[in-house]
């Protein structure tokens, strides 16, 4: 048959048949709850092992993961999932989880949230994570030493190979199936059939934008400036500017004339930011940002191509509406001047995730989720947050995801 | 054999450089006039029509692998004869190189010129170092049947060296040097395959291979494991089979026609009178000095009817010197390849198979 190794807890390799029969059982301390103060202590205790100073220098993005799971986030998050009238509350049941290979940290994202919601979840880590992950899967077996015995009987991590029996046992045993991983994954998993009762929760392949407003750029101090292309620059270099919610091409609304003074001050900063951080650019990577970037020239796509250095390059695309929406290569920006964000609204599809900002008031962009109403955008943040993770997600409100409401109107 | 050696292996590098930057100039040109996307690709970088350029390090490439991605050709739809694609080192995507009846001509000529400098006008008795399935399967061609196809064309009465399932087939290969093996005769087959199944058959069973001439190709990276480089690979071959009449030879599908063979003293390869390399700083992209390591770009003339004539590689290469070897010249060796640019990102968790 099928085994699965388990990587959290730790123990022996499983056949998928006997991890599914004990995940479905009845837990020796009584199931979780929605909020289980259980899981909330072992949540806790984690994101402490991942704030300790020498796990947060070597990885950022698991400081930012121990920010989000610190106990008044925790009560933050729990608080939507209060419910009014008729309505109860209750976990969704076994929740199987399918995260990407190589962004390393979202996969505890998804687990946490569902762990909260009370669900008994599997996790499937990839084989080739690395980094991050690894030092996230001994921070949760250390955690789970003072953790209570209920967490280690409904939460499992586990890694197989390219075995469809396993992932065909832990579809068809799941209540939900959460598919990150962009649209091929999910055109993958869904070739396993699901439990007539239950259903996916999916990911697919996103595309991220950034817009600065002219006349916010004119009105901010020098130091404004620079904390903005600062925030750009964490938005676009982590993760090589792969992430989904990493922002690509850089739109710049408002005067035209007033937009090219601006891009040029833009890109001369974000120069000395890239420099500053010591960004190294592979041979590799410079090339394969000239692949994509002469390849967006010759569909006609690009008017003008530069490069400073290996690090920053920049295309001037030919009409806004033909924005690429495929990953360039690190550091690779096209740039367009749009009149108006309503503009924009009308470039919108539904791929399309996260709007990084600059300068534009609340209700400018009120206004324009407004005009987009739903069709794309499903995130609008300033420059910084782009790889901020959220409880809502693509337009998800995850914990409603991972819940499940009864109602009573007697 | 000095003559034709003279015709194609003959200008040193200023000569070289004043005949080819014309030409280059002149491809630039034709392709700007030809093919959009690479007119379009060039205009975005600023470079103007009809410009001129200081140097052959100046004139315009383009990566390889543009033409794994876009149709890049400079003859109409209804003229293509012939359409050219190789597996690269990334599976699925091929590059796809665009011929007409003229360039589908050229580039066999170009390669019989630049190896009959090695070989001589006469066709000679030719070892293939691999196995005949190669060319028999059609419908499987693969690069390395079209790179053993293109060969043969230089020998007469083959022999291949392996049987149908890859094997060795070691009464072959006796019964090859038992008719041609006291005359001149050529050896032809992939780098790793030359050691694995004719050097290593070859000192096993005590095989005089001392007037062969061998030309091989292929890259060194299957071999590192077995610490053989070039130079183990001349010694060894010499000390026990005999043989030391090696050219291994670099070129690759997007420039067929091009070879940059390695001359007669060993480990190093020298260009063709129409091409020539550059090698890149992967930094600044400026042209490094000799000695120092950078990306290789070839160069070559040969390229008319898809915009190849300055293209550069993912290979890792290193100029030893100029006009101070075997022929006039660049001298150079291949390093190895870049590693291929990987990202983190969220979307891929089934892509590649891997899990």
């Amino acid at each position: 048959m099928s085994k699965v190794q388990q990587r959290f807890p730790a123990g022996p390799d499983v056949e998928v048949d006997t991890l599914v029969a004990e995940l479905s059982g009845e837990p020796a301390g009584g199931r979780l709850k929605v909020g289980d103060e259980r899981v909330v202590d072992f949540l806790v205790k984690f994101a402490r092992k991942l704030l300790a100073p020498a796990t947060a220098r070597r990885y950022p993005e698991l400081a930012s993961l121990g920010f989000f799971l610190r106990r008044g986030e925790i009560a933050k998050a729990l608080s939507t999932m209060e419910t009014r009238g008729d309505a109860l509350r209750f976990p969704r049941g076994l929740v199987f989880h399918v995260p990407p290979a190589n962004v390393d940290t979202i996969f505890v994202y998804s687990w946490a949230l569902s762990a909260l919601a009370g669900n008994p979840n599997v996790v499937r880590i990839s084989s080739r994570s690395a980094g991050a992950a690894e030092t996230v899967i001994e921070a949760l077996n250390e955690a789970l030493a003072d953790a209570h015995p209920i967490i280690a009987e409904t939460q499992r991590m586990v890694t197989y190979g390219r075995d469809d029996a396993v992932t065909a046992a832990l579809s068809a045993a799941c209540e939900l199936r959460v598919i990150w991983g962009g649209d091929r994954s999910v055109a993958e998993l869904r070739k396993h059939p699901l439990a007539p009762n239950a259903r996916d929760l999916t990911f697919p392949d996103r595309a991220s934008f950034a817009a600065i407003s002219v006349a916010g750029w004119q009105a901010a101090t020098a130091e404004q400036r620079r904390d903005a292309v600062i925030g750009f620059y964490n938005d676009s270099y982590w993760f090589d500017q792969a992430a989904c919610s990493s922002p690509r091409t850089l739109f710049w609304v408002g005067d035209d004339a007033a937009a090219r003074l601006g891009r040029e001050e833009f890109r001369g900063l974000l120069g000395e930011v890239v420099a500053s951080k010591n960004f190294v650019v592979e041979p590799a990577m410079a090339v394969q940002k000239r692949v994509s970037a002469y390849g967006v020239a010759a569909q006609g796509h690009a008017t003008e191509i530069r490069f400073d250095g290996n690090a920053v390059a920049t295309l001037e695309l030919a009409d806004p509406s033909a924005v690429p929406r495929e990953w360039l290569g690190v550091g690779t920006f096209p740039q367009a001047a749009l009149t108006s964000l309503a503009e924009f609204a009308g470039i919108v599809q539904r791929k399309d995730q996260t709007l990084s900002t600059f300068g534009f008031s609340r209700d400018e962009l009120v206004d324009f989720a407004n005009t987009v109403a739903g069709r794309g955008i499903d995130r609008i943040v300033p420059f910084g947050s782009a790889l901020s993770f959220a409880a809502v997600w693509d337009g998800y409100d995850l914990l409603s995801e991972f819940s499940r409401l009864t109602t009573v109107s007697v | 054999m000095t003559a034709i050696v003279e015709g194609v292996f003959g200008l040193g590098q200023s000569e070289r450089e004043a005949a080819l930057l014309p030409a280059l100039t002149e491809l630039t040109e034709h392709h700007r006039a030809h093919c959009e996307p690479y007119d379009r690709i060039l205009g975005s970088l600023g470079h103007a029509r009809g410009a001129d350029f200081g140097s052959v390090e100046q004139v315009p490439w383009l990566p390889v692998r543009m033409f794994k991605h876009h149709v890049l050709k400079s003859v109409p739809d209804d003229q293509v004869f012939k359409v050219l694609t190789s597996s690269g080192t990334t599976g699925a995507e091929v590059s796809r190189i665009y011929l007409d009846k003229e360039a589908a001509a050229d580039q066999p000529r170009y390669l019989g010129r630049t190896l009959q400098a090695v070989l001589g006008e006469k066709r000679l008795p030719m070892l293939m170092v691999d196995t005949i399935g190669i060319i028999k399967n059609r419908r499987s061609f693969s690069a390395r049947g079209a790179g053993v196809l293109g060969m043969a064309n230089f020998g007469r009465k083959h022999v291949y060296a392996l049987d149908e399932d890859d094997q060795p087939d070691v009464e072959a290969i006796k019964g090859f040097l038992a008719a041609h093996g006291d005359e001149p005769f050529l050896i032809f087959g992939f780098t790793f395959m030359v050691w694995q199944y004719l050097y290593e058959v070859a000192r096993e069973h005590r095989l005089d291979l001392s007037n062969g001439i061998l030309i091989h190709s292929g890259g060194w990276k299957k071999l590192i494991d077995r610490a053989v480089d070039n130079t183990e690979f001349r010694r060894r071959f010499a000390q026990d089979t005999g043989l030391t009449r090696i050219h291994n030879y670099y070129g690759m599908v997007e420039q067929l026609g091009t070879v940059f063979v390695e001359g007669p003293s060993g480990n190093s390869l020298y260009c063709p009178d129409f091409a020539d390399v550059v090698i890149r700083d992967p930094e600044t992209w400026a042209e490094q000095p000799v000695g120092v390591p950078g990306v290789i770009e070839v160069v070559s003339t040969v390229p008319r009817s898809y915009p190849g004539h300055a293209l550069l590689t993912e290979d890792l290469g290193v100029v030893h010197g100029i006009d101070d070897g075997d022929w006039p010249g660049k001298r150079f060796s291949v390093l190895g390849r870049l590693p291929r640019a990987e990202a983190r990102g969220c979307s891929d968790t089934f892509s590649g198979g891997a899990a």
